[in-house]
C-alpha cells in the first residue's frame, strides 16, 4: 500500500473517521439506543475516566500477563514439538496422529476441564492460551522443519557441524521465516483464549470486566474492554511484524544501500 | 614433492541404486565404478546429465551411502560428511542468515574455534577469492559470482584435505564463469589442495584438470581418463592454443555418442 498520491497517511485514517462520525450522528439524533450501542463520545468519556482511575489498566495488565506466560510457553514447546516431529519421521509417526486429534477441539471447549483442574484465576487462563498458541507454532514449526533445504543442511554437515550447533546455527533460523508467523497467528489466538477465558474463569483481566459490566448494565464500559481488547491485539500484532523484520534480515528482498 | 602419486581417494567397485516402492522406477545411478584420485590433483568428472558424476561426488563428501562398494580416505571408510572432504554446491548453498563473513566463518565455528581467530581466518580467506569489504553483506544482497566466491571460501575455511566441487559454475553466466574458473586455477595451483571437480563442459575440464574422467550414462560409469598435458599456471590464452584445442576434439568425439542420446531422448518420448 502506498500514501504517496494524495492526504499522506491521514488517508489511512480517513475511513474509520467516517465511521466514528456516522456512528455519532445516530446516537444524537435518537436512531439507536445509546445504551444498547452507546456513541462514541461516551466511549471516549469512560475510556479516559477507566485510564485516569487506574481500573482499565490493572484489567489489561491482568490479561497481558496471563497472555505472555501462556504464549511463552505455547512458543517453546510448539517450536520443540515442531523440530522434533519434522526431523525424526519416526517420532512423527508416532505422535502425529495424537497431535491432529487433539488439534481441531476448540480452546474454549477446554474452558470446564481448565477451571476443574485449575480453578478460579490465572492457571486456566494460561492453560487456555496455552491450548490456543501451541498448535499455530507447532504446525508451522513443522511445515519449516519438513521444508528444509537438504543441500543447507549437507554444506553444514561437511563443514563440520555438531547436533548442537546444526539446530543453533542452521535449522532454527533456516525455519524463522516460517515459523514467526506462526508465532505471530499463536499471540493473536492465544489474546483470544485469554479473554475468552476470563469470560468464565477469572476474577480480573479484560474478558471479566466485559463481563462483569454486563451483569451491571454498564454497556459503555463493554465496549471500552472491547475497544482496548481490540487495540492491545493491534499493537502486540504490530509488535510482532516488527520485530520479525529485525530478527529475519535476510528475507528482506532487494539490496540495501 | 613427495607423495604426489599417492592415492588419497580410493573408489572401490562402488554402485548406488535410488530404490523405490515401484521396482520399475529404481534408478541404478552408478554402475561398478573404480576410480583412483591422488593427492594434489585437480580431477575432473565429466560427462551428460544422468552419468551420475554429481551421485559420485556425493558419495564422496559421504551425503549418499554406496549399495554395494566402498570408497575409502586416506585408507578409512568414508561413513557420513566430513569436514576433511567440504563440498562446493551449484546453487551455493550459503545460509542466507549469515552474512557472507558469519558463512566464511562457519567450519572454524564447529571445531570451536575463538572469534578473533575466525575473524583473521575468514579476512584472509575473503581477500583471497576478492570479497574484502563485503564481510557485512548478506547473500542476498551480492551477486552470483560473488556468492559462490564465498561459497569457495567458506569451504577452504576449514582447512580440508578435499575440495569437492559440484558444477559450482553451472548457474553462472559465461563471463562471469571464465573469470571464475582462473580463480579456481590459481586457488587450486595456491593451495595445492586435492580438487574433485563436476562439470559437463568440456571447455571448462581441459582448462582446470590434470585427469579428466569422462563417464556414461544409464547406468553411470567410468569409460575412460584422460590426462590433461597442459602446463600450469593455466592462463586464458592456453585456450586457442593447439595441444588445448586437441584435447577438447578429442573429448568431444569421445562423448558425442552420449550426448546425440540425450537429445534424442528428449525428442523421442519413450
Amino acid at each position: 500500500m502506498t500514501f504517496t498520491r494524495s492526504g499522506g497517511p491521514l488517508r489511512k485514517f480517513a475511513g474509520i473517521g467516517l465511521v466514528l462520525l456516522i456512528w455519532q450522528a445516530l446516537a444524537t439524533f435518537d436512531f439507536i439506543n445509546p445504551f444498547l450501542l452507546p456513541p462514541p463520545s461516551r466511549l471516549v468519556v469512560t475510556f479516559w475516566d477507566m485510564l485516569i482511575d487506574g481500573s482499565l489498566l490493572v484489567h489489561a495488565a491482568s490479561s497481558l500477563e496471563r497472555v505472555v506466560v501462556g504464549f511463552i510457553v505455547a512458543a517453546f514447546a510448539g517450536t520443540v514439538l515442531g523440530v522434533a516431529l519434522g526431523w525424526w519421521p519416526a517420532v512423527s509417526e508416532q505422535l502425529m496422529p495424537i497431535v491432529e486429534a487433539v488439534r481441531p477441539i476448540p480452546p474454549i471447549a477446554w474452558t470446564p476441564l481448565a477451571i476443574l483442574w485449575f480453578g478460579i484465576g490465572n492457571a486456566p487462563s494460561y492453560f487456555l492460551v496455552f491450548i490456543g498458541a501451541v498448535f499455530p507454532v507447532f504446525v508451522n514449526t513443522f511445515a519449516a522443519v519438513r521444508g528444509l533445504d537438504r543441500t543447507q543442511i549437507n554444506a553444514a554437515l561437511c563443514l563440520g557441524a555438531g547436533p548442537r550447533l546444526l539446530i543453533t546455527d542452521i535449522i532454527i533460523p533456516a525455519s524463522l521465516p516460517v515459523i514467526f508467523p506462526g508465532l505471530r497467528i499463536a499471540l493473536g489466538v492465544g489474546w483470544m483464549c485469554v479473554v475468552a477465558a476470563e469470560l468464565i474463569a477469572a476474577q480480573s483481566g479484560l474478558g471479566y470486566l466485559i463481563q462483569q459490566s454486563r451483569m451491571l448494565l454498564q454497556t459503555q464500559v463493554v465496549l471500552t474492554g472491547m475497544i482496548t481488547i481490540g487495540i492491545i491485539g493491534f499493537v502486540m500484532n504490530a509488535g510482532m511484524i516488527w520485530l520479525e523484520r529485525r530478527l529475519i534480515p535476510w528475507k528482506i528482498s532487494g539490496p540495501q544501500p | 614433492m613427495s607423495g604426489i602419486d599417492e592415492i588419497q581417494i580410493s573408489v572401490q567397485n562402488v554402485a548406488k541404486r535410488f530404490e523405490s516402492r515401484d521396482a520399475g522406477d529404481s534408478v541404478t545411478a552408478l554402475a561398478a565404478v573404480d576410480l583412483e584420485i591422488f593427492r594434489g590433483e585437480f580431477l575432473i568428472l565429466l560427462g551428460p546429465s544422468g552419468c551420475g558424476k554429481s551421485t559420485l561426488l556425493n558419495l564422496m563428501a559421504g551425503f549418499l551411502k554406496p549399495s554395494s562398494g566402498v570408497i575409502l580416505h586416506d585408507g578409512a571408510v568414508v561413513a557420513g560428511p566430513d569436514r576433511r572432504r567440504t563440498v562446493v554446491f551449484q546453487e551455493y548453498a550459503l545460509f542466507p542468515w549469515m552474512t557472507v563473513q558469519e558463512n566464511v566463518e562457519f567450519g572454524l565455528k564447529a571445531q570451536g574455534i575463538s572469534q578473533r581467530e575466525r575473524r583473521a581466518v575468514a579476512g584472509e580467506l575473503l581477500s583471497i577469492v576478492r570479497l574484502s569489504g563485503f564481510e557485512t553483506r548478506y547473500p542476498h544482497e551480492i551477486s552470483g559470482g560473488m556468492k559462490q566466491r564465498a561459497a569457495i571460501a567458506r569451504a577452504i575455511a576449514p582447512n580440508p584435505e578435499v575440495l569437492l566441487m559440484d558444477e559450482p559454475f553451472g548457474a553462472l553466466d559465461a563471463q562471469t564463469r571464465v573469470l571464475l574458473q582462473e580463480e579456481v586455477a590459481r586457488i587450486s595451483a595456491e593451495t595445492k589442495k586435492t580438487i574433485v571437480f563436476v562439470t559437463h563442459s568440456i571447455d571448462e575440464a581441459v582448462f582446470l584438470g590434470d585427469r579428466i574422467v569422462v563417464m556414461s550414462s544409464r547406468p553411470g560409469r567410468v569409460r575412460d581418463i584422460y590426462p590433461v598435458a597442459l602446463a600450469r599456471p593455466r592462463v586464458a590464452a592456453m585456450r586457442s592454443e593447439a595441444p588445448f584445442r586437441d584435447l577438447v576434439d578429442k573429448l568431444w568425439t569421445s562423448l558425442r555418442p552420449d550426448w546425440r542420446a540425450e537429445t534424442g531422448d528428449i525428442v523421442q518420448p519413450a
